[in-house]
């Protein structure tokens, strides 16, 4: 399984996944008809963030959704558009705020990752927009959380004569600051 | 010859002074014959002429609009067009300006919009597709171009919401202001502000939401998917993501072309500490692109430090960094950030700003201006606070800034000896480049139909790579040709960058709009149109009362000769200079006082327009 990861940092706020999803998805030059949406604030902070649908695992929009049209398909969270009431309550649960509507759409409408091709990271001129593997998701934060319990410490020794220098992990210092029990 | 995409076919026209609403429908032969975005522009405003006072009267109009391609899958279209009189030359004036808001126009379902007339109290336009409201902008009122933006979204509740506005320049008729839109994002030049001001106009906010419509979005797509590629293979593409077009700061000081203390000289000893690498290494926090533009021109800074921390602008690029570094002493990157910042807050041109304000520096250096005059506050080259005291000033009319914010017809009018210091055509303050070394930008910034600007032609690099042995004629032609290209693009809504800096060809740009309009058309058709609008443009300009002695840059250009640097020696000659004019003329088909001939107007399909 698979998902859309962003990185915020990247994005220029183009919108060209808004407009590449909105032709792919519906025939139509509208980007107000994309099934992801790119957030931009500015001056504090300074964020551009597309935002997409996340295809929970267990999906509020699917939890509140009175007629149970909201079901998930090889792990991609789908609107049956037969059942659908169309009441918006899916809109308003998301927690991302990933699903749309349009005036002129009967239903609400969201990510279903293209077929297993997303538009949108194929266009991203910024590759702020990524397709995942789902246990890759998080891994910066385990390398960002590895590197910060390292510590990582230099020394200078000497070879021949030359000064050189050797890079380690003051482990130790990691144990006594962190919350280590050996029971 | 139908249309079929493209276009919206439809013209909001809000009349401010009675808040009457009208929608104009458009021809298919208007809408192709003048294609959009300033073509459209220059001829409402031929036609409406007549009845325009002054600039800054409520009988003056100006028409937004972006142009057939804008909002489409295709680099960088979103562009807007401004077309009115200019409250800075008195004659023709159109500015541009990306982001997002050419898309809502265009999705609201309007090709173009005219504001006419003056709001009886200081209002704001609210457009949410079919509805159009005037609402009261009190509460808004003295507030930045940034502040209110962000204000309006918030008081409406709606992030989405796509915003031009002015700051408080614009509301004090500050002739070089500016119209600000997604913060940073600016129809500078012309002094557009200041027509929103007089209108009492602080914003225009638009939501839209309709399809655009488009004849052949398959091959529209294609042709899209194909200049994308192109690219993003260009050797310099991921260059130009990280630094923009302030790459051209080593560039201009290189070739000693960069504007130096009022364009006194040609290099600037600290240039590398105004540059891209700079800006990248120290400041840079993110990129800003323009509507569906993978170039990522705007860059994001932040100052990190010292007594200008915590300013963000999105920007500068080169013509501000020149402006408001090497043209004003500056070579601290962080004031140059903070005065692209006050700028856009308080709605100012940089170009123009920074080019007078280095103007006031050397009359003061000169003893034409005493310190009296300056109010008690000393200028000298570099200094920063004073330099941002002067904006303030200029934003706010205060003391010598009410004089400034005049432009330079004014500054000359008030002290008739700073004249020579100043470098402006037809009343439009030059933009960043030295022209004494290249006389077809001496000739590009002299025949520009706004004034001092480079939009309309831009020759000096080619020239000085490999300009040497071309003929006078030659000269003028390449300067004809710029100037018929690079307009189109404002014409079809559009950047020009794509083509400008990677290469891209211009003939993609005739099948864009064939694919989209549905009216098989080649790049020598649009080319036309292109030169007929120019000749519109011309035929206000002499209606307005332009005549030759208005085509002619800055007295510097041709009695001071460039002192140090690689093209240390050369100045413009008059003889030369008047020589290749009226050759420019005589290939335009315009007579030798440059009014465009009978012939011409018929060759062009422009029989109506009497001259």
């Amino acid at each position: 399984m698979r998902k859309l990861t962003v990185i915020p940092e990247r994005c220029s706020g183009c919108r060209l996944c808004e407009l590449a999803c909105a032709i792919n998805a519906f025939g139509v030059n509208n980007p107000k008809k994309a099934k992801l949406r790119v957030f931009s604030l500015y001056p504090h902070p300074v964020i551009k963030k597309p935002i997409v649908c996340n295809q929970c695992r267990i999906p509020k929009c699917s939890e509140n959704c009175p007629t149970g049209a909201i079901y998930i398909e090889d792990g991609i969270v789908k609107i049956d558009e037969k059942t659908c009431s169309s009441c918006q309550m899916c809109v308003t649960s998301c927690p991302f705020g990933a699903i749309f509507v349009h005036q002129e759409i009967a239903v609400p409408f969201k990510c279903e990752l293209c077929g297993g091709y997303p538009k949108c990271v194929e266009v991203c001129p910024k590759k702020a927009i990524l397709y995942t593997p789902e246990h890759i998701l998080g891994q910066s934060m385990r390398l960002a959380g590895v590197l910060k319990y390292a510590h990582m410490k230099e020394v200078e020794y000497f070879e021949h004569g030359i000064v050189k220098k050797l890079r380690y992990a003051d482990i130790e210092k990691g144990k006594t600051s962190g919350d280590n029990n050996d029971n | 010859m139908t249309i079929k995409g493209g276009y919206c076919q439809k013209i909001l026209e809000m009349d401010l002074s009675n808040n009457k609403k009208r929608v104009i429908e458009v021809s298919d032969r208007f809408a192709v014959k003048y294609v959009g975005g300033r073509g459209w522009g220059a001829r409402i405003i031929w036609e409406n002429l007549e009845q325009i006072k002054d600039p800054l009267s409520p009988s003056n109009l100006v028409v937004i609009a972006p142009g057939p391609l804008s909002g489409l899958y295709l680099p960088a279209s979103g562009k807007t067009s401004f077309s009115s009189i200019s409250p800075a030359t008195g004659l023709y004036a159109d500015s541009n300006m990306g982001g997002m808001f050419a898309v809502e126009i265009k999705q609201a379902g309007y090709d173009a919009i005219i504001i006419r007339g003056r709001a009886e109290k200081f209002s704001y336009l609210f457009i949410d597709d079919d509805c159009v409201e005037v609402r009261n902008a009190h509460k808004y009122k003295g507030l930045g171009c940034t502040e209110t933006e962000r204000h309006l979204k918030e008081d409406l509740g709606d992030e989405t919401l796509r915003i031009a506005t002015i700051g408080s320049a614009g509301e004090n008729l500050v002739r070089f202001s500016c119209i600000n839109s997604e913060w940073s994002r600016n129809a500078g030049r012309t002094g557009m502000g200041a027509i929103f001001g007089s209108k009492n106009l602080k914003a225009i906010v638009i939501r839209g939401t309709k399809d655009l419509p488009v004849f052949d979005l398959t091959r529209l797509v294609e042709l899209g998917e194909h200049a994308y590629k192109t690219l993003k293979s260009h050797r310099l593409f991921e260059f130009w993501q990280r630094q923009g077009l302030m790459t051209v700061v080593d560039y201009a000081n290189a070739a000693g072309i960069l504007p130096t203390r009022n364009f006194k000289d040609t290099c600037f000893d600290d240039a590398d500490k105004i540059n891209g690498e700079v800006m990248e290494t120290f400041y840079k926090i993110g990129d800003t692109a323009c509507y569906a533009c993978p170039m990522t021109c705007g860059n994001v800074n932040l100052v990190k430090e010292g007594k200008y921390a915590g300013t963000v602008t999105e920007g500068p690029e080169y013509e501000t960094a020149c402006m408001f570094g090497s043209n004003v002493g500056i070579n601290d990157f962080a004031a140059v950030l903070r005065a692209n910042y006050l700028c856009d807050e308080y709605g100012v041109d940089t170009i123009s700003t920074g080019n007078l304000i280095a103007a006031v520096i050397e009359a003061y250096e000169k003893g034409i201006l005493t310190l009296d005059e300056l109010g008690g506050m000393a200028l000298h080259w570099g200094d920063s606070d004073s330099i941002m005291e002067l904006i303030r000033k200029i934003g706010k009319r205060e003391g010598i800034g009410n004089v400034i914010a005049e432009g330079s017809y004014g500054l000359i009018k008030k002290w008739p000896a700073i004249k020579q210091l100043i470098s402006q055509v037809k009343g439009l303050e030059q933009s960043s480049y030295d022209v004494r070394s290249a006389i077809t930008m001496a000739l590009s910034y002299g025949t520009s139909d706004i004034g001092g600007h480079h939009a309309r032609a831009w020759t000096i690099a080619k020239e000085l790579e490999v300009g040497s042995d071309w003929t006078l004629d030659e000269k003028a032609e390449i300067v004809i040709y710029q100037q018929t290209v690079r307009p189109l693009f404002d014409m079809l809504g559009v950047c020009r960058l794509p083509w400008v800096e990677l290469g891209f060809s211009e003939s993609a740009y005739a099948e864009f709009y064939s694919a989209a309009t549905g009216i098989e058309t080649g790049l020598e058709e649009l080319l036309k149109r292109s030169e007929a609008v120019y000749n519109i443009t011309r035929a206000i300009n002499i209606k307005l009362g332009a005549t030759v002695k208005d085509d002619f840059p800055s007295w510097r250009c041709f009695n001071e000769p460039i002192k140090t640097g690689p093209l240390a020696g050369k100045k413009l000659e008059m003889e030369e200079y008047t020589k290749i004019l009226q050759l420019y003329y005589n290939k335009r088909g315009w007579d030798e006082n440059g009014v465009p001939m009978l012939k011409t107007l018929d060759r062009l399909e422009l029989t109506d327009i009497k001259m």
